[in-house]
């Protein structure tokens, strides 16, 4: 019932290839919303909603993800959802000038920790006389050292060290402590590739509770438990990706996949640079992305909104302006030449993924790629129909356009049923491509695909958190208003806009695959 | 004039509003903040509650917020209704009523049907309730009623969907070993309720093959029946024409005798240190024991205490060991999950990597010990406490919520005064209630430790040698196989 998995999502491809569509735009919902905008560039968008009273879902969303990272920090923006958690001067800590002196101390260790596996343990890595210059089973004498140093200040900053509790400067999870009596739920926060979003659900008359938290986080995280919260984020890699059955070949198809973008690298990061930032570097990211021209608010619920901007002004306004803007994501994706394979054996069920490169969300074609996928998906949709039950050769098959900020992709995925291989279904599905582009989706299988569309633009707004999240995701990528003219544009996609769409991207130079098969015995 | 008014008053506003900006005057702790309170009372299922002339119990709860209807009946009975040879019944029939097309109409005419209306229904069955929902346009409503009725009422259980379902459903078998979380929780409910009981049982390859037409008709005819129906409506409706128009709906339909109550489990939990093989970096655990009944006296304290033990999220004592201060994992937590005829479960849980499995382990049996032997501080019990008061509200915000509370408390017969007296209840108690249900519930030695994982890599410990696996029930491990997915055989 009240069961947690902070920093939970860490990605969530679909929400936003599935902006919904109307039928007849003229029946649309409007969602109103009213925008806000303080003077240092922190932009607030609030939808007052009466049909859920005393309670109002409200987070804010920093314009960045793992794409903005390179090769050393990948996963610092996950990270940072880590860090925002931990508090600032004032919540976290009884003591905050003895808590910074911890935080120095402990810095000035893990730099010479880092400096000397960065340089020794991986060359002896590099020359074979260690199996992981990270594993502090391969530590030098002085390496056991300075870790047992760390370990040790890092106690003693919990309050768990020799000085016992009266020693210590944090105080556990205050921030959680704070709104828990306050009585929020769901806090949570996710990172994604494009977006960190942090959002909670607080009672009505809370909401300056709200205000006050966020924006004390806003302004002053002090990055709290730099050190040893790295060694929850393994957990939690370990958790996704290295213990679920297709965690880490779904990482590598990401790799293969994208050859320069930063969509390459995993949200979570890569095990070395998880353990190799610097509190320079999160400083810096601090500084670029999490200012309040960078940032923006979104409040959902019951609400008087005249009442939300005085305490957003109140409190928000003592963000200081960035001094620089992020810098442009400047690395376009590379054109594919040649299609590329994979082929993975392990603990799962024999399936294929094939992936195609597309369009950025907001490109003309994306709304015919979703359109496309629509076709393909759901119990009457073809791919049920011809791979599923027509050939019988699938237990599930499904597809999804996921439109990212820089470059998108179509993928198809699908399971096998019985004695069929991964290869049946890949060929089935390139003949059930190759009728889309040979002749127009019938009129009334369009109108089926677009009614469905439309109904979900309403479905979309039946929870406020659900509201939210598609704000967020809106506004990030391209700008709130398309919540109310994407279903024009849905609606608008023609027979020929969709066999268009699947003549162009569909090459199979284009196309990246992988094939499961289950491992034997 | 008016207009000019208006002005000044605007004028006169504004050096106020500078004030409030000045930073000056935000407070220094959040706990200086003065909040307007925010009264709530429970709302009264008997507001929402009908009685169609067939005896059929309607909640409805009407709001013009959005052209949606929302229609849900729950059956009584689910996997509880199972026969000992063929596990998974109920929920196949489930499935085969929504796949399976109508007396009248083929599956894929149905299907075609609804999708063009861009109606969304759903059948499932859990363990104790089988439940049929609708969302429609309220434009499409009659259209739509009648094609789920017509669903309910006859369906067609089609050959071809039942093979094709049959397939799914084996494949979905062949994955039983695949993921260490799936092993875990079917090796825990074995355990904990035997493996015969509906909670744990699962059908082999063998008994989903031979699952016939004639049985899910049978299954079909015993729990969906406005006899064994309360019915839920949401959305955008009028009260009257709706009670119309399910009156209309249900006519003529045979009532049978509701369905039983769900047998208890005979098993009990045999305390100790259990293993399953799994090849993985991280061991996953379980540390429970059978716990309380849902009208249990003890339930709201029970709750309480589960919140400051592993409940309550980054507050709660779990995750500040184990998570905040060790970073031994990324998720750990307990659960309370009474049952309402028999007792149910307590479990904590954590993943954590193969040498800091037994450290979490200790770590997470040291907080239950200690919760029982040192009284809860009175600042403790407030915060939990009033996360629960606080929160108490939400699970009546959206309409479909508020009717589910409805529908589940009136056919569990939940006492009528539960909801107006839990924060009562709550606030009333006190660090030695606590630790007095904390000494009869939660007691180490009566539990199991489960751990899937990497035995030989688990066992030893730390490097640090803070703990190793020896350290509990003796050091005496019982291994448990894994199990053929398909059989169920115990695997070599």
């Amino acid at each position: 019932m009240f069961q947690l998995s902070r920093h939970g999502l860490r990605v969530v491809p679909l929400l936003f290839a599935i902006v919904a569509v109307i039928a007849t735009p003229a029946d649309a919902q409007q969602v109103a919303v009213e925008e806000f905008r303080l003077e240092n560039g922190m932009e607030f968008l609030l939808v007052p909603r009466r049909d859920q009273p005393n309670v109002v879902s409200a987070g804010w969303v920093a314009r960045v993800g793992s794409v903005n990272e390179r090769p050393g920090i990948t996963g610092i923006s996950h990270f940072f959802e880590h860090m925002m958690f931990k508090g600032t001067d004032t919540i976290g800590t009884r003591d905050p000038a003895k808590d910074a002196r911890f935080r120095a101390e402990q810095k000035a260790i893990r730099d010479e920790i880092n400096r000397i596996v960065w340089t020794k343990q991986y060359d002896r890595f590099f020359k074979g006389e260690i199996d992981d210059p990270w594993n502090p089973a391969n530590d030098t004498q002085q390496l056991r050292v300075l870790r047992a140093r760390l370990d040790d200040l890092i106690r003693a900053q919990q309050g768990r060290g020799p000085g016992g509790e009266a020693a210590g400067t944090i105080v556990k999870d205050e921030f959680d402590q704070v709104y828990t009596r306050g009585g929020g739920s769901g806090m949570n926060a996710f990172t994604s590739n494009d977006i960190t979003c942090y959002f909670i659900t607080v009672p009505s008359n809370k909401l300056e509770l709200w205000a006050w938290m966020e924006s004390d986080r806003l302004n002053g995280s002090v990055f709290r438990e730099f050190y040893s919260e790295r060694d929850v984020v393994h957990e939690e890699r370990r958790l996704r990706t290295e213990s679920t059955p297709t965690g880490k070949f779904e990482e590598q198809f990401d790799a293969m996949f994208w050859a320069s973008s930063g969509y390459s690298w995993p949200v979570i990061g890569w095990t070395s640079d998880l353990n190799s930032y610097t509190f320079e570097q999160a400083q810096e990211y601090w500084n670029v992305y999490y200012r309040p021209g960078n940032v923006f608010g979104v409040l959902v619920g019951d609400f008087d909104p005249a009442e939300a901007k005085k305490l957003i002004t109140k409190y928000f306004s003592r963000l200081k302006p960035g001094d620089r803007a992020p810098p442009p994501v400047v690395t376009l994706e590379v054109q594919q030449l040649a299609e590329q394979r994979m082929i993975a054996s392990g603990d799962f069920p024999p399936a294929v993924d094939i992936r195609y490169h597309t369009v950025p969300a907001g490109h003309a074609d994306s709304y015919a790629l979703d359109m496309l996928a629509e076709v393909l998906n759901e119990r009457t949709g073809r791919l049920y129909a011809g791979l599923v039950e027509g050939r019988g050769i699938a237990a599930g098959a499904s597809t999804y356009s996921d439109t990212r900020k820089y470059a998108g992709l179509f993928a198809v995925s699908a399971q096998a049923r019985g004695d069929a291989t991964p290869e049946d279904l890949e060929l089935a599905w390139y003949e059930e491509l190759a009728k889309l582009q040979a002749a127009d989706v019938p009129d009334r299988e369009l109108r089926k695909v677009k009614n469905r569309v439309a109904a979900g633009n309403f479905r979309k707004l039946e929870s406020n958190m659900n509201l939210f999240i598609q704000l967020a995701f809106s506004e990030a990528l391209l700008d709130w208003r398309e919540i109310n003219e994407g279903p024009a544009k849905y609606e608008s996609v023609t027979a020929a806009d969709i066999r268009r769409v699947a003549k162009k991207y569909f090459d199979s130079t284009n196309r990246s695959v992988a094939i499961y098969r289950r491992k034997a015995n | 004039m008016n207009r000019r008014m208006f002005l000044v008053l605007v004028m006169s506003l504004t050096p106020m509003a500078v004030r409030a900006a000045d930073p000056a005057k935000i407070p220094a702790r959040p706990e200086q903040l003065e909040f307007a309170p925010l009264a709530f009372e429970p709302p009264a299922a008997a507001d929402y509650r009908h009685v169609l002339t067939d005896g059929t119990v309607v909640f409805l709860a009407p709001s013009k917020e959005l052209p949606l209807v929302k229609l849900s009946i729950t059956f009584k009975g689910g996997g509880s209704l199972d026969p000992a040879d063929a596990p998974g019944l109920a929920a196949f029939t489930a499935q085969l009523i929504r796949e399976g097309g109508t007396d009248a109409m083929k599956p894929t005419e149905f299907d075609e049907a609804l999708d063009f209306l861009a109606t969304e229904v759903g059948v499932s069955a859990g363990d104790t309730f089988t439940t049929a929902s609708m969302n429609c346009l309220k434009s499409n409503f009659d259209e739509s009623l009648k094609l789920f009725l017509a669903m309910l009422r006859s369906p067609g259980f089609d050959a071809g969907r039942l093979d094709t379902t049959k397939a799914q459903r084996l494949a979905q078998l062949a994955e039983r070993n695949d993921d260490a979380a799936a092993i875990l929780a079917r090796e825990w409910k074995r355990l904990a309720f035997g493996a015969d009981h509906f909670e744990a049982a699962e059908p082999t390859a063998d008994q989903v093959k031979a699952l016939s037409r004639d049985a899910l008709a049978a299954m079909h005819q015993r729990i969906v029946h406005p006899g064994n129906a309360i019915i839920a409506v949401s959305g955008d409706f009028d009260e009257k024409k709706m009670l119309a128009a399910l009156e209309k709906a249900l006519a003529g339909w045979q009532r049978g005798p509701d369905a039983p109550d769900p047998v208890a489990p005979t098993a009990k939990l045999s305390p100790g240190l259990y293993h399953v093989p799994k090849d993985i970096p991280q061991g996953k655990v379980v540390i429970g024991k059978r716990s309380i009944e849902r009208d249990d006296p003890d339930a709201i304290p029970l709750v309480l205490l589960n919140e400051i033990l592993g409940a309550g999220g980054f507050t709660s004592r779990l995750m500040q060991k184990v998570r905040s201060n060790e970073g031994l994992a990324y998720s750990v937590r307990s659960t309370i999950q009474p049952r309402v005829t028999y007792p149910g479960d307590f479990r904590a849980g954590f993943e954590s990597k193969n040498a800091t499995v037994a450290l979490a382990t200790k770590i997470v049996m040291d907080e239950i010990r200690r919760i029982r032997e040192e009284l809860v501080s009175e600042d403790e019990i407030e915060t939990a406490r009033r996360g629960l008061v606080e929160t108490f509200p939400r699970q009546f915000e959206s309409k479909p919520a508020m009717l589910q509370v409805f529908v589940n408390d009136e056919w569990t017969k939940r006492p009528a005064d539960f909801w107006k007296t839990f924060r009562t209840k709550l606030e009333a108690v006190t660090a030695a209630d606590l630790q007095r249900v904390a000494k009869k519930h939660l007691d180490p030695e009566a539990m199991a430790i489960i751990v899937v994982g990497d035995w030989d890599a688990i066992a030893p410990g730390d490097l640090e040698k803070r703990a190793s696996m020896k350290e509990f029930f003796g050091g005496k491990v019982i291994h448990l196989p894994l199990r053929d997915p398909l059989t169920l055989d115990p695997l070599p």
